[in-house]
């Protein structure tokens, strides 16, 4: 394992010199090992994208830096460029983003603007089509004939199609129905394994994250409170909700249940491991009876 | 009149030139004054279209939509029809137009053109309503996004509407904030006896519903209690839905061989019905 991120001592004020001085993001410090997925969760404004724009330097932090596999991103302020297509950025709503006449160019616009062209071009957007599964006749659509989860997979589709190394997605399931969700974090999985990326995603979904995400990034007001292994995180629960978080509805269930009996576990987080559990002691309570 | 809605035979299409879209299909359905209901669907099953034909954004292609007995095809009616059904809207930015709290929440009793003390006691009394008193004098986009569709939520009910629709409300809020709104709108439906149609994609903020909607492509394929319907794992399954994490975790517990009810969606119900079935207490 080698460090694709490490992030030291970022912080970034809005309005200096202004009565309005605030710290959107202060004095924050981690590192992402390759090939983790890492979630950052947050209540609304505690300064999640605000961090994740910093990372292919859509921002410049007030101090502090950021490093891509040990090197400062801003060691050769001409070169960001290339950054920006070593660190994919999917914003929220990527859909908004579609705006050329069909769908195979408007996957195309990204890598082409990495200098791809010709048949070179065609096999990448070809190539990432047939991993996320977007149908051929799709391609000579206009993108705005789609339906709304069908828009946020060729959005971030024209991303990945770059190929970044670190990818960082800001709420990519939000606003999307149940199939539309499992479509996206498929995609997510399937990129990840296929080209043993890093992968970075904010989300308010609490189930969601405990299916995915290796390491959780717990921001509040600005600040970092917690970064560590996703069971971890969440067998923190009184934490979480002072901070306007929550754990999964499964894990609630749960903590309930240790309150009546406190040898239960409460560090189980998905549904499927919560039943293996609750069916193990189960078969304890039948045998002994 | 019992019922504040009546939707009747509606169907409703979208038109461009190249291709005619039924999203609608001879729709029936009936809203109770004072009634709590959640409707819920995969995108595209036609609820948002559904929602704007509630208060006339939308007229019917064919049958009729009567509100407070009054059809919203009445053009002498339209500023009424849409004062007595008020919508709320996913994207709190995109609802919230002045630069003072207080004064986007006047923003609709002042084109009701009322007199001056009564858009302030309007807007006093809707503030409270939803708990935002305090931040009266604020700037909206200094408060959070649950902070701010709560005061969209006020902008509505400053209209003193019968009925409130709120089309994905929670869908860009973080947790707490989507548990704001979820309080605020229980609230207004009990205390103030408001109706209440709310569309969601959170299976949790139905639980405490009157009733439970489920639509796909167009039609109602389920419409009963909230226990009823989250019972129905096979058909919210097919309709692309999720099961509550505690429905499911009962049902996987039961398919495993325990003993154990699964009409349950809270989280106090299943820990009861666990603790139960695997005799917890007695450990």
């Amino acid at each position: 394992m080698s460090e694709v991120i490490s992030v030291k001592n970022l912080t970034y004020t809005y309005g200096g010199n202004t009565p309005f001085v605030n710290d959107a993001i202060s004095d924050i410090t981690f590192s992402i090992e390759s090939g983790e997925i890492i979630g950052i969760i947050g209540h609304t404004g505690s300064g999640k994208s605000t961090l994740v724009q910093h990372l292919n330097g859509l921002i410049k932090a007030t101090s502090g830096e950021v490093l891509y596999r040990g090197k400062n991103i801003w060691e050769n302020p001409k070169k960001i460029k290339d950054i920006r297509f070593k660190i994919g950025l999917v914003f929220q709503y990527p859909e908004y983003q579609l705006f050329e006449e069909t769908v195979f160019k408007d996957i195309a616009y990204g890598p082409s603007n990495m200098g791809l062209s010709g048949d070179e071009l065609n096999k990448r957007v070809f190539e990432i089509c047939s991993l996320l599964d977007i149908p051929n006749e799709y391609i000579e659509k206009s993108p705005f004939d789609l339906s709304g989860g069908e828009k946020r997979r060729v959005a971030i589709a024209g991303v990945m199609a770059m190929q970044p190394d670190v990818l960082v997605l800001d709420e990519p399931v939000a606003g999307l129905d149940p199939k539309g969700r499992a479509d996206v974090i498929k995609m997510i999985n399937a990129y990840r394994n296929t080209y043993n990326a890093t992968v970075i995603i904010i989300s308010h979904n609490m189930e969601d994250m405990a299916l995915l995400a290796d390491r959780l990034l717990v921001m509040n007001n600005g600040k970092a409170v917690c970064f560590d292994k996703t069971e971890k995180v969440f067998s923190n629960a009184d934490t979480l909700k002072s901070i306007g978080l929550n754990v999964p509805i499964v894990t609630s269930v749960l903590l309930k249940l240790k309150e009546k009996n406190p040898n239960i576990r409460a560090d189980i987080f998905t549904v499927d491991k919560a039943v293996e559990y609750l069916l193990g002691i189960k078969a304890e309570g039948d045998k002994n009876a | 009149m019992d019922n504040i809605i009546e939707v009747k035979d509606v169907t409703f299409k979208y038109c461009n030139s190249e291709v005619e879209k039924t999203v609608i299909k001879n729709f029936n359905i009936a809203f109770k004054r004072g009634s709590f209901t959640v409707i819920l669907g995969k995108n595209g099953s036609g609820k948002s279209t559904l929602a704007k034909l509630l208060n006339g954004l939308y007229k019917p292609d064919s049958g009729d939509v009567l509100v407070d007995g009054v059809n919203t095809k009445d053009e002498t009616s339209e500023i009424d029809i849409k004062r007595k059904v008020g919508m709320v809207f996913q994207n709190p930015d995109n609802q919230l137009i002045a630069s003072i709290v207080e004064e986007d929440v006047a923003f609709g009793p002042e084109n009701l053109g009322l007199e001056p003390e009564i858009i302030r006691e309007r807007v006093d009394t809707a503030l409270k309503s939803v708990g935002m008193s305090k931040f009266s004098k604020s700037t909206p986009h200094h408060l959070s996004g649950g902070q701010k569709q709560r005061i969209a939520i006020a902008g509505i009910l400053a209209m003193k509407p019968d009925c409130i629709v709120l089309d994905e409300p929670t869908a860009m809020l973080d947790p707490k904030g989507r548990a704001e709104i979820v309080k605020t709108v229980e609230k207004l439906n009990k205390e103030e006896n408001m109706t209440v149609i709310l569309i969601t994609h959170f299976m949790e903020e139905a639980q405490n519903a009157d009733r439970v909607v489920v639509m796909n492509e167009g039609s109602i394929v389920a419409d009963g209690t909230p226990k009823d319907v989250f019972c129905d794992i096979d058909l919210l399954k097919s309709v692309n839905l999720d099961v509550p994490q505690t429905t499911e975790l009962l049902h996987r517990l039961k398919n495993g061989g325990a003993n154990i009810k699964t009409n349950v969606i809270s989280i106090e119900e299943a820990d009861e019905a666990i603790a139960r079935a695997l005799h917890l207490e007695e450990i």
